[in-house]
């Protein structure tokens, strides 16, 4: 037995049945059965004749001539660019995701052990440098003193010959008065030297 | 909360290098079978026991405030600055040190470097730029800070000349209450 259909309102199904309404107006349908196209029908038996001679259907070719095969830029041989990839872009395989944290005490032994290594070195180069500048600093300080010394002693001695032979020095440095004759010499060459007379032209009284 | 990566690492113990004589005491195994590690939470790096560690991670990072001992803070420059609250972990396995006498306790207490005049004692052969450990002539470690010269020149340096410039002092517990466990410190 097949399946009664129950149906509630059999007017709905055949439009509204208000007269003027748009339902109305489109014409009475069969059925809501879809029917197939006559164009579909006359297809089938085209394929069929083609087929049944054994030549392969134009569209059908023309399907495989439009896959092209797709190359790669390696097969092609094209030069690579020399293009900037960022940071996040490339993602190396097999590794992990993340952050890789270092929290067991080999590695944190290793890396200590490098930054130990590292400020030993520093703080030691200092040191020797610092106790470089000392020693030259400490050289120069002893030449200075012995140049100091040095010129002490000098002084010292000069003031010594000066305090030995003063009287002879005192006797060479004193005024002695000039002889007559030599006067006029002294004049010219001494310390109270006179100045050689001007010419004068004058004129005779009127 | 999460540990350390490698970087981070390497740029913490450079810096406690510079005041530390020995950095293995620091990670080394305890009595009981624990051992100390390093933990970042709010850009802060804590120096705490693994199995307190291991405790809080039941706590989310937000409501986290501190654990362990705050060792100090990595900056957004990639740089580590160290806190007043690394000082006892400091004192223990200093490098160089320096005892202020009395009249110059308060001073560096309020933030002040510390001058020639008031040394009491300090470290021999100590190089310029190296970490030093501020401590009171009774022991007591009040700061630290950054040697402005050697020790040979500091020699020769007049009283009032600076010897150690100060990082951190005690003072900035009541000075930065606000900001030193939270905030922008």
């Amino acid at each position: 037995m097949a399946p009664t259909k129950t149906v509630k309102n059999k007017h709905a199904a055949n439009g509204s049945g208000i007269r003027g309404s748009k339902t109305s107006k489109m014409g009475p349908k069969k059925d809501n059965v879809i029917m197939k196209s006559k164009n579909n029908k006359s297809n089938p038996s085209h394929a069929s004749v083609t087929h049944a001679r054994g030549r392969p259907n134009i569209a059908e070719l023309l399907k495989v001539r439009k896959k092209k095969r797709v190359y790669s830029a390696k097969e092609l041989g094209i030069p690579e660019l020399n293009m900037i990839t960022p940071v996040g872009v490339e993602k190396p395989k097999g590794k992990k995701k993340g952050k890789v944290f270092v929290d067991d005490r080999e590695s944190m032994n290793t890396i200590l052990a490098i930054v130990q290594a590292e400020k030993e070195g520093q703080i030691e180069s200092k040191l020797i440098k610092a106790r470089q500048m000392e020693e030259i600093r400490e050289a120069r300080r002893v030449e200075a003193a012995a140049k100091e010394a040095e010129r002490d002693a000098e002084f010292s001695n000069t003031k010594d010959s000066i305090r030995k032979g003063g009287k002879k020095r005192r006797s060479a440095f004193r005024y002695e008065p000039p002889m007559e004759g030599d006067i006029k010499d002294y004049q010219v060459t001494g310390i109270n030297a006179t100045q050689p007379k001007k010419k004068r032209v004058s004129f005779a009284n009127e | 909360m999460r540990p350390l990566v490698e970087s981070e690492t390497k740029i913490v113990f450079d810096k406690l290098a510079n005041y530390l004589s020995d950095l293995k005491g620091l990670i080394a195994p305890l009595d009981d079978g624990d051992r100390y590690v390093f933990r970042l939470n709010h850009s802060r790096v804590y120096y705490v026991r693994l199995s307190i560690a291991n405790l809080a991670t039941s706590i989310s990072r937000d409501q986290l405030l501190s654990l362990g001992t705050c060792l100090g803070k990595l900056t957004k420059s990639g740089k580590f600055r160290l806190h007043i609250t690394a000082l006892p972990i400091l004192a223990e396995h200093a490098r160089y040190k320096i005892w202020v006498k009395e009249n110059g306790a308060q001073p560096f207490l309020y933030g002040s470097n510390v001058v020639k005049a008031h040394i009491g004692r300090w470290s021999e052969d100590c190089p310029e730029h190296s970490g030093c450990v501020v401590y009171s002539m009774s022991d007591v470690p009040l700061g630290f800070g950054v040697t402005s010269r050697s020790t040979a020149d500091c020699r020769r340096l007049d009283p009032t000349g600076i010897v150690c410039f100060r990082q951190a002092d005690c003072g900035e517990y009541l000075r930065d209450e606000d900001t030193l466990f939270s905030g922008g410190a």
